[in-house]
């Protein structure tokens, strides 16, 4: 085999492993295994969903002032605030809990100049079934940005698109 | 329809059929949302001429846009053609509003300016001037909060908000440089019927300690005590006071600095701005309020959907949807005296604790949601409901108007906030609508 071979051969293993990441996140996600979801973050993480409205595509009006905001906008400290949270065992709105599934589809894995981290494009659909009928779904683009650590791919950044104008739900206590 | 059975003041007793029954929330959007002074917009959202935002007035949408001569008009956001939605952008810049279906354009302030084909298929006959849009009776602004009223015989929005000034002034007129939203706006569908939750925020201080507690755990570690240090000289803590009394306006307010500044994960700077700001506002404000009120929290709501709390500085009107729906409207609000950091860090906060995914936030929503969804049932809907706690525990307080209850654990301000709903929803007119201002500050001079 040479070089460029095992170059190729290399790149097909890291595609693969990248797309089982994103699948397991989404099980450990749905499993409530946070802290387990959060190992597969990198120290420097950023995870955000940030604020939007609806416009005109010529629209003039200059940007807001302080920005757009985010309602997702976390460190690896604020996501570790957010599952003990969860975890508590106070969260009212989480006990019986939800029957949650997420759907991942429209993988798309781009190498970005850097050998060790990749761009991967893909989108989620959250299921909730909530009390008796009372049923919800997010869906929303990621882009991510995943880097190689000893052998690992963890999660380094995380764009979310939420394809809501109003949410369609009265909490968001899930992941993305 | 009769509201007088319906809730009464002097036990808390409320029927649950204001929740749920269609021809009480029919009667709501005419005699409330229909004649009282309603949130359009804010100043810092519509800087520029030709700025707009789409909005809610109850169930009647709106555009509010800002003219040329820096005045504020708002106008019903239907073309006067065949109705069909004006404007259908959240908010943005026009010179102009043309309708999607036929093409009719209509001016910032409101006048029909073009109709396609108006030679050839009108025969240049149609009179223009007979088909602007049709404004909003009544637009004022307070403060940089602009109000719409559908009632031309409204009170003026300076005697309809009375002495919840006094309270609304600790956020708006405290420094200089006035206040601004800051932020996309936070859009949340909640089925929940309006009232419960205005009436959550506008009093209950009760649910905090046990539909919170998961918040309140992971928050923990913040730090309560240490944002005092700047902000106040009293030596010991107040225990905080629910306000009511004052034209159906209510402010739970804790006292001395105690505030939800405490959740930021670091307050320091907020402390250090406190400190240094607070000799401006005791000259502006006086020292009772430079004191005990200014960066503290308050959470101020003016009837029937505004709610405005200084220290969590989130902004927040809820539109109605039916007897069981609202949509959330939320912002951060900031100070434009603060230092751009600050004011970021307001943003960030606000998003992480009461925005769609915050912290606190996202403890409110199942619980209003199934109050109203109890309110439904045969039977259910027979019973009464009861906002009693600290009945006939309230008194004047001296330097502070209205009717005043200590502490923030109580159902004054509830009582009060529905008090006023049976004002209104059984007065034929203003005319039959009691103003009153209890305790008034200006009546002792």
């Amino acid at each position: 085999m040479d070089t460029k071979d095992s170059h190729d051969l290399q790149r097909l293993f890291d595609l693969r492993a990248l797309e089982d990441a994103l699948y397991r996140e989404a099980r450990l996600l749905d499993g409530e295994q946070l802290t387990e979801w959060l190992e597969q973050t990198t120290e420097d993480v950023v995870y955000r969903m940030a604020l939007t409205s609806r416009r005109f595509r010529k629209d003039r009006s200059a940007p807001l002032p302080v920005g757009h905001g985010y309602i997702f906008n976390d460190t690896r400290g604020r996501l570790a605030l957010r599952i003990k949270r969860l975890q508590s065992g106070y969260v009212w709105a989480e006990d019986p809990p939800n029957f949650v599934r997420r759907l991942v589809g429209n993988v798309e894995i781009v190498p970005t100049e850097i050998p060790d981290e990749m761009t991967v494009y893909s989108v989620i659909t959250i299921h909730r079934s909530r009390i008796d009928s009372q049923t919800r779904t997010f869906i929303a683009g990621r882009e991510d940005l995943w880097r190689k650590v000893e052998g690992r791919w963890l999660l380094a950044k995380r764009d979310i698109t939420l394809d809501h104008s109003t949410i369609p739900d009265t909490n968001m206590n899930v992941f993305f | 329809m009769d509201t007088a059975t319906l809730f009464d003041f002097r036990t808390g007793r409320q029927s649950r059929r204001i929740y749920s029954a269609d021809e009480i929330y029919q009667l709501e959007l005419e005699r409330i949302y229909g004649r009282c002074w309603l949130f359009l917009a804010h100043d810092s959202q519509i800087p520029t001429a030709g700025d707009y935002i789409r909005t809610f007035m109850g169930e009647d949408e709106v555009l509010v846009v800002r003219q040329k001569d820096r005045s504020v008009r708002a106008f019903l956001n239907t073309c006067t053609h065949r109705g069909n939605r004006l404007c259908r952008a959240d908010r943005g810049n026009a010179r102009a509003f043309t309708c999607n279906y036929h093409g009719w354009s209509f001016t910032a302030d409101g006048e029909l300016a073009g109709v396609p084909l108006e030679k050839e298929a009108y025969f240049n006959e149609i009179d223009r001037s007979k088909h602007g849009l049709v404004p909003v009776a009544q637009v004022q602004i307070y403060n940089g909060l602009i109000f719409g009223n559908f009632d031309a015989d409204a009170p003026s929005l300076s005697d309809y908000l009375g002495d919840a000034k006094w309270y609304l002034d600790v956020w708006l007129d405290a420094m200089p440089g006035g206040t601004s939203l800051a932020g996309e706006t936070q859009k949340i569908d909640f089925p929940t019927n309006w009232k419960f939750p205005v009436e959550n925020v506008c009093g209950d201080g009760y649910h905090l300690g046990w539909a919170h507690h998961a918040a309140m755990q992971a928050v923990q570690t913040m730090d309560l005590a240490g944002l005092r240090a700047g902000n106040s000289d009293a030596s010991g803590l107040d225990m905080g006071m629910s306000v009511a009394g004052l034209n159906g306006h209510m402010v739970l307010a804790a006292l001395d600095g105690q505030s939800g500044y405490a959740f930021y994960p670091d307050p320091k700077p907020f402390v250090n701005y406190l400190e240094a700001n607070r000799a401006t506002v005791s000259e502006r404000l006086g020292p009772v309020r430079a004191q005990k009120l200014w960066g503290s929290q308050l959470n101020i709501t003016i009837f029937p959907n505004l709610q405005l709390l200084p220290g969590l500085n989130w902004f927040r009107v809820y539109h109605p949807k039916g007897p069981a729906k609202v949509e959330q409207w939320t912002w951060a609000m900031v100070e434009n005296d603060m230092p751009e950091d600050i004011k970021s860090m307001i943003l960030e906060n606000q998003c992480l604790t009461f925005g769609p995914a915050g912290l606190f936030d996202n403890d409110d929503g199942d619980n209003l949601t199934a109050c109203t969804e109890q309110s439904r049932g045969w039977r259910t809907a027979q019973m009464d409901l009861y906002t009693h706690m600290a009945l006939g525990h309230s008194a004047p307080r001296e330097g502070f108007p209205g009717d005043i209850a200590t502490g923030l654990v109580s159902e004054h301000n509830q009582r009060y906030f529905y008090r006023r709903w049976q004002e209104l929803t059984s007065a034929a007119s203003w005319k039959d609508v009691a103003s009153y201002n209890l305790n008034s500050l200006t009546e002792k001079g």
